[in-house]
């Protein structure tokens, strides 16, 4: 998705190096996938519920 | 025999020399090994091998480049691309958005890792149409974290 777009940041973290992390953001399964510090999910999605999810979280900023 | 094993090796270049579209840099924040012990701080486990590895990636196509910055010393490149820890790497090509990477990537993750060099050396991706519409639509910064684990 970063590839695509230019607001797009995408960080890929090995959740064992770096233990301060993945206590942040509560890891406890793999992979998981944080959109925006606020939308979560554990799992592999299909492209389309993926899609939903950071839908989900630009929608979620844009109301605060 | 490096860290890559020789059978792979030969298919990761066959790989690259069919798909990787233009140059990619891969730029490496690392920590080398003091000789100065400074208590609580941590030696970076990892830095020595995840140099080691791209390395080996980077010498099996002439379209990649590695460019490795100690931190301490990048301070300025290290700001400007977002990055505070190390072993890490960012991909640079034809991408629009940053692709970046903390901790080694083993595994399943190194063969993920190949597949977006490949999209970074393009600009290109396999999504679909309507994910590619939202995307080029979007006006506000997206940070999508994905932890991964050695396997």
């Amino acid at each position: 998705m970063a590839v695509e777009s230019e607001h797009v940041t995408a960080d890929v973290i090995e959740a064992m190096e770096f233990p301060d992390l993945s206590r942040r953001y509560a890891v406890r399964g793999v992979p998981k996938i944080v959109i925006n510090d606020t939308t979560e999910f554990v799992g592999a999605l299909p492209e389309k519920e993926y899609l939903a999810q950071v839908r989900a979280a630009v929608e979620a900023n844009g109301k605060e | 025999m490096g860290l890559i094993a020789d059978n792979e090796r030969e298919t990761i270049r066959t790989l690259f020399d069919e798909r990787l579209a233009g140059e990619v840099e891969i730029v490496m924040f690392t920590e080398r090994e003091s000789p100065i012990i400074i208590p609580g701080k941590e030696p970076c486990e990892m830095c020595g091998q995840t140099e080691e590895l791209l390395k080996e990636v980077t010498s099996l196509s002439e379209k990649l480049k590695l460019t490795v910055h100690e931190i301490s010393n990048a301070n300025e490149e290290a700001q400007m691309l977002g990055i505070d820890r190390v072993p890490s790497f960012v991909f640079k090509g034809a991408s629009r958005g940053g692709v970046r990477f903390f901790g080694i990537p083993s595994g399943y993750e190194f063969s993920a890792m190949l597949e977006d060099l490949v999209d970074v050396s393009s600009g290109t991706t396999d999504l679909s149409e309507e994910t590619r519409e939202y995307l080029s639509a979007l006006t506000e910064p997206v940070n999508i974290k994905v932890f991964t684990t050695p396997t």
